[in-house]
């Protein structure tokens, strides 16, 4: 059957197509992830000729990276060399950078924008007050009974139009044989790929407005196709004249390959002179006042260093939706939203509940929150309205005016003044959790749910005793007038704030039935003395705020203390991270809340490996927040089982986030998000550039830009290095099909740093193969010899 | 050193290549600085001399009264806050520089316009400001859409000067004088044909300018623009119309032109009101307001009340100034509306007429309109139905207790009502050497048909019927399109 044949297309054609995130929760992904399963240069070689995109760092990064010395001469030249390209760098280098791109008419311009005006229309998310007429009944249909009266078509009527979308798509189809289908499907879903990949996520996601206004990729592609034919465009591309350019691809990857392996060496050279000094330190036994868990997140790496060297403290690195697979449900909107990874399924969902003896408070919050959002509801409506539009605006201009000065002008003062007059209501109010599916009934789950969500943050990372204070610290940011704001909040929780699930693990930790089930079936004693206690780390400020109101008063004065602390990190940690010795705290608050600000903060850039280790391997070296780090500590996990948990999870969170970062940065007009001065928000949840046009899917320039054409981030692909023992590893990758296919492909790369043999690192190479690194001097100019190979039997373990 | 030793914010002052020379970077501190010197030196000005301006000229060519002062205050508040704005947020746009020297250009002309007194200068400056608007559109040469803007708008500019030229021109042949001010007094003496002829060329200059229906496509298509112009466009350009008919009132009245004023403003307002409801783009939403209130604004120039239209023109910067600024803050995770039920109870209705009468009176007593039945009746009717909309939605909503629904209505609108009236005065005072700038029009059938137009619009919006009407939908989705050219155009190639 034809029509059979046109579905399986469709799937199939849809398949390579990564999702476009809304906005509200962008979860940064890897845009190719439909490629995974190729190698890296065979993926990138498709997306390039598909979606027209640049897929290697241009060579203006090259040069800065090159004249900063991050790319080692000796490994470009042995790289090069390898080859049979016997030039020298430099002469290389001026041959990348004589490719210059070019502009072409766009073939498809009056369809793509026909289209763009359609989506757009249908797919708002209440940024219009008149929405599209007959939204309700999905896209073709609503498309199919207003498509009469565009005059940008030539339709008479609307039973000339094919009654469904399978009909429509068969009458266009007809024309062409089976095997050019999947051809022009993927042409045309590669047309506009940001709104392809939002089709996807909305009908993967089945969202509030998706179960509203359904739209799926058929009947795009249905409305799509039929208008391409009354507009007489040939929807069977032809095959352009590719630029053949096999040799300017090479040389792209080996300089890549040469700047990857130059920041390796580097890595490697200060964790193995670390873990040498170790060894010899034998370490003091003192319990620690207070222990702290981070999300792995690279901008933890920073404050931890600061907030280590304030007081007698220890710092875990975890993955920072603290292990509860939930969704979390709004206070404030009533809306539920993911906040645990994207490639985890949510189990729980967790809401709150007034604390004891503050239900009134919580009463008067709501109702204050209530008149607030009545003020925004009565803003639109003035605004809307004929003729009170006119009114309002001579009513309320002064009004207006005065407050562009306030922001222009004072915009630090005003973030502490917002920030005093925002009622929050953790301090009322306690997370509660229950089943996703039993919606908002008060069963609760079972213990042994909650006994396995607080063993897992333990035995993941390491743990051996407990302080008195045990902070989760969640992570959030905070910035003004910024579309992307959700992009800097944290990965791990699907680009929510964490702080929430922090405070749901604290309080599950605090219960006494969970800390018996802990000691009779797992021996893991908690004194009863340990509080544990979520909070937040703003990572715009590096405020750590902390979720107090349930410490008892046995505990205020270390609790005084810690803050003190805190507030003394948060200090250092400006100055360090903003360049600044003077006012470096109000200094970040002026950029978490200045309206022109478009860099409040870095976010994850930069981010270039992964250590997965105990934090003793990296306390004394400066990683410059380049580094995830997750604490594990491979002697306590003798089975490999906390290891395996680790790389299955947080690595992949992680390879997600990295390859997010590297192809927003190679080509930021097709896989990120183009500049943010230019940006025009569409329908609540995404934005484009200028006029109009395709919706973007990436970070912004200015996530990963220090300026127009300087480098911020380095499009380096993610390196992982574990110290654990090598045949466990070997082990957890043998059982793991798509970890190991994940590193053969070339998406991540492996290091493993051999405890057993005193911390030799050694490297993974394509099919199961180790080759140990030596510790190398960086200022050696010196070729670097033939690397010695040594291939470990793949039956070993 | 690989793992990077310097801290994050490095350099990120000494932008890049382009931009790093010292001198594009003391530009960029020097130019909001200079600006805000200029606002506060004018301000002062206004203030030390408020209420009567001393006027100034400078031979036939240059003069300086209160309404000069007025439009100086105000362009140089703009571009002030729009540059220190811009300082921040174009921070590492390889452009930067170049943009601060066109805002720079264009509070330059705006100010050089309203000091004018000669034909030739004042074309001059209306070409300029249309010049640098255009640029700022494209400042961004490398993007292809952008460039098509720049040529799109670029157009309508130069159409509206050429239509302002033929107007002036004409006008400076048929009185053998090239000064405005001369120009103005002998109005009168010329023949009737020819001063209709040049105030319908310098209105359709102003409708240009303004974007008024069916000259709306260029600002529609001017979002390549980078946000910070967007609101000084939105704040200052587009302001133009108002400034120029106000200087031109007395011709409007000579040529008996009013009413196209009124009709063509009119309607583009209930248009463009109804357009913006169906925008699904942020900017473009703010773009369709913003015609929408200039076609308000013409209106009030159409009821002979020049001075509300430039009050309105100030009170209207400040507003979508702010609102572009913003305009990052739209995104939102929400849920599906349910339509709202239209209902209310009698004693609410009592409520609403009372405080909408209420608010009327306080108009008319604050700001001297509506005292006679004349023009300015409308505009006190849409303070109004303004105060009873207000009432409405407040008096319905459940959260808010009794005395908080008896209490808001009258503090919103005393305080509405009170800052409007302040400012109408006080622009009213300074515009005190003008002629014919607040000319109360007696009452005729046309304004009152047009004023049943408005209120029918009112009531569609009102209750909704406009959901109901699929085909006006799509017009209005298709009349409110960029400029084809200026989306998706052009496609890299690597």
């Amino acid at each position: 059957m034809n029509q059979q044949n046109i579905l399986k297309s469709i799937e199939e054609a849809s398949k390579i197509f990564g999702k476009t995130w809304p906005l509200y929760s962008f979860v940064t992904s890897n845009p190719l992830s439909g490629y995974e399963k190729s190698p890296f240069k065979v993926a990138l070689r498709h997306a390039k000729k598909l979606l027209n995109a640049r897929v290697f760092p241009e060579a203006t990064l090259y040069r800065q990276a090159w004249e900063k010395g991050e790319i080692a001469k000796e490994n470009i030249l042995h790289l090069l060399k390898q080859n049979g390209l016997t030039n020298t760098p430099e002469f290389y280098l001026r041959q990348l950078e004589s490719q210059v791109p070019t502009e072409k008419k766009n073939s498809f311009h009056s369809l793509d924008r026909i289209m763009v005006k359609w989506l757009s229309a249908f797919m708002d998310e209440g940024l219009a007050e008149w929405d599209m007429p007959g939204k309700e009944k999905g896209f073709y249909d609503a498309w199919r009974s207003l498509a009469l009266y565009d005059d940008e078509l030539v339709i008479l009527k609307n039973t000339d139009i094919p009654k469904t979308s399978s009909e429509a798509l068969a009458h266009v189809l007809k024309d062409y044989i089976k095997d050019d289908y999947i051809e022009i499907l993927v042409c045309h879903l590669a047309a506009l790929p940001g709104w392809t990949g939002y089709i996807k996520h909305r009908s993967e996601s089945n969202s509030l407005w998706q179960q509203k206004y359904p739209i799926n990729i058929k009947d795009y592609l249905a409305v799509r196709l039929y208008v391409a034919q009354q507009l007489k465009i040939q929807i069977l591309p032809q095959n352009d004249e590719l630029k053949k350019n096999g040799s300017i691809e090479l040389l792209q990857y080996l300089w890549l390959k040469a700047w990857e392996k130059s920041w390796q060496d580097q890595l490697i050279h200060n964790l193995e002179k670390e873990s040498n000094e170790i060894k010899n330190i034998q370490p003091i036994v003192k319990s620690p006042d207070a222990q702290m868990v981070f999300c792995i997140d690279t901008r933890s790496e920073l404050i931890r260093r600061h907030v280590e060297t304030k007081g007698n403290y220890e710092t875990f690195g975890y993955a920072g939706f603290f292990g509860i697979a939930m969704d979390y449900k709004d206070l404030n909107n009533g809306l539920s939203r993911k906040s645990c990874p994207p490639i985890v399924s949510s189990s729980y969902q967790v809401s709150e509940i007034p604390q004891e003896k503050k239900i009134e408070k919580v009463l008067a919050y709501k109702k204050k929150n209530k008149i607030f959002k009545f003020g925004e509801f009565f803003l639109s409506r003035m605004k809307n309205m004929l003729p009170s539009a006119f009114g309002y605006v001579e009513g309320s201009g002064f009004f207006y005016g005065l407050s562009i000065l306030a922001r222009t002008l004072v915009p630090g003062y005003f973030y502490k003044f917002k920030i005093k007059n925002t009622p929050s209501f953790e301090r009322i109010c306690e997370p509660k959790i229950n089943r996703l599916t039993v919606d908002d009934s008060n069963y609760g789950i079972p213990l042994d749910e909650k006994v396995a969500i607080v063993k897992s943050a333990f035995e993941l990372t390491g743990w051996k005793y407990f302080s008195p204070l045990v902070l989760f610290i969640g992570h959030g940011s905070h910035s003004a007038n910024n579309p992307f704001g959700s992009s800097l909040d944290c990965g791990a929780c699907a680009a929510s704030p964490g702080r929430h699930n922090a405070r749901m693990l604290a309080k599950l930790a605090n219960l006494s039935e969970v800390r018996k089930a802990l000691l009779n079936q797992y021996k893991i004693i908690i004194p009863y003395t340990t509080v544990f206690v979520g909070a937040e780390h703003n990572t715009t400020t590096d405020k750590i705020e902390i979720f107090d109101t349930e410490v008892p008063n046995s505990h205020q004065k270390l609790l005084f203390q810690i803050n003190s602390d805190l507030f003394k990190a948060q200090k250092t940690a400006t100055q360090d991270r903003l360049g600044v010795e003077k006012n470096s705290i109000s200094k970040a608050q002026k950029k978490a809340n200045n309206w022109g600000e478009t860099r409040p903060e870095w976010g994850l850039a930069k981010n270039a490996g992964f250590i997965i280790g105990p934090r003793e391997l990296t306390k004394n070296v400066n990683l410059y927040s380049r580094c995830f780090l997750h604490s594990y500590d491979w002697e306590m996990d003798t089975e490999g089982t906390a290891l395996e948990s680790i790389l299955q999870g947080p690595m992949v969170v992680t390879q997600w986030i990295n390859n997010h970062y590297y192809f927003s940065t190679v080509d930021n007009e097709n896989f990120g998000g183009g500049t943010k001065i230019t940006h025009n928000i569409t329908g609540k949840f995404g934005v484009v550039q200028g006029n109009g046009g395709d919706l973007k899917m990436g970070l912004p320039l200015q996530s990963i830009r220090q300026t127009d054409n300087k480098m911020y981030h380095q499009p380096l692909r993610l390196t992982v290095l574990v110290q654990a023992p090598l045949d466990r590893v070997q082990k957890i990758l043998l059982q793991n099909e798509h970890l190991k296919t994940l590193l053969d492909n070339e998406w991540i790369y492996l290091l493993v740093m051999e405890p057993l043999k005193q911390n030799v690192v050694m490297r993974y190479e394509n099919g199961m193969e180790w080759i140990p690194t030596k510790e190398k001097r960086f200022d050696e100019n010196k070729y670097r010899s033939e690397i010695e190979l040594i291939t470990l039997d793949g039956n070993l373990v | 050193m690989i793992l990077e030793n310097k801290s994050q914010e490095e350099t990120t002052l000494n932008t890049n290549k382009k931009n790093n020379t010292p001198l594009s970077i003391s530009l960029i501190n020097i130019i909001p600085l200079f600006l805000w010197v200029l606002f506060i030196g004018n301000i002062m000005y206004a203030l030390y001399f408020f209420p009567t301006i001393p006027e100034w000229s400078k031979g036939t060519i240059l003069k300086i009264n209160g309404f000069t002062i007025l439009i100086w205050t105000t362009v140089t508040f703009f571009s002030a806050i729009v540059s220190s704005y811009a300082k921040t947020y174009l921070q590492g746009f390889k452009y930067h520089t170049k943009f601060m020297l066109l805002c720079i250009g264009f509070t330059l002309s705006v100010m050089l316009l309203v000091t004018s007194n000669h034909v030739l200068l004042l074309l001059f400056s209306w070409l300029m400001m249309g010049g640098f608007m255009s640029y700022l559109i494209g400042v961004d040469s490398e993007w292809g859409e952008a460039r098509e803007a720049l040529k799109f708008t670029f157009r309508y500019f130069l159409t509206g000067s050429l239509f302002l030229s033929s107007g002036l021109l004409l006008l400076a042949y048929e009185s053998g004088t090239f000064t405005i001010s001369k120009i103005i007094l002998i109005l009168e003496n010329l023949p009737q044909h020819i001063v209709f002829i040049s105030a319908l060329c310098i209105i359709i200059a102003a409708f240009i300018q303004s974007a008024i229906y069916p000259f709306h496509r260029w600002l529609l298509s001017s979002m390549t623009s980078p946000t910070p112009a967007s609101a000084l466009m939105h704040a200052g350009f587009v302001n133009g119309s108002g400034i120029l008919l106000a200087l031109f009132s007395t011709l409007i009245f000579t040529s008996n032109t009013l009413n196209i004023l009124l009709i063509v403003g009119g309607l583009t307002a209930i248009i463009a009101q109804f357009t913006k409801l169906l925008q699904v783009n942020v900017k473009q939403k703010l773009a369709c307001s913003t015609i929408a209130q200039m076609g308000f604004m013409i209106m009030q120039c159409g009821l002979g009340y020049f001075n509300a239209a430039i009050v309105h023109l100030i009170l209207h910067g400040f507003y979508k100034a702010y609102l572009f600024l913003s305009s990052g803050e739209e995104i939102a995770h929400s849920k599906p509306r349910t339509p709202l039920e239209i209902k209310i109870r009698p004693l609410q209705a009592v409520i609403v007429i009372l405080f909408g009468a209420l608010g009327a009176a306080l108009f008319v007593l604050l700001t001297g309109k509506g005292t006679q039945i004349d023009s300015s009746i409308f505009l006190t009717l849409i303070v109004a139905i303004t105060v009873g909309q207000v009432t409405y939605n407040i008096v319905k909503e459940r959260s808010l207790s009794i005395s908080q629904k008896i209490i808001l209505p009258p503090l919103l609108f005393f305080l509405g009502i009170g800052t409007y009236a302040m400012l109408y005065n006080a622009v009213t005072l300074m515009l005190a050497d003008m002629p014919m700038i607040a000319v109360p029009l007696p009452l005729s059938s046309l304004q009152i048909v047009f004023g049943i137009i408005f209120l029918a619009g009112f009531f569609i919006m009102k209750l909704g019927f406009y959901r109901k009407i699929p085909w006006l939908y799509v017009k209005l989705l298709n009349l409110s399109q960029p400029y084809k050219k200026s989306i998706l155009f052009y496609k890299s190639n690597f």
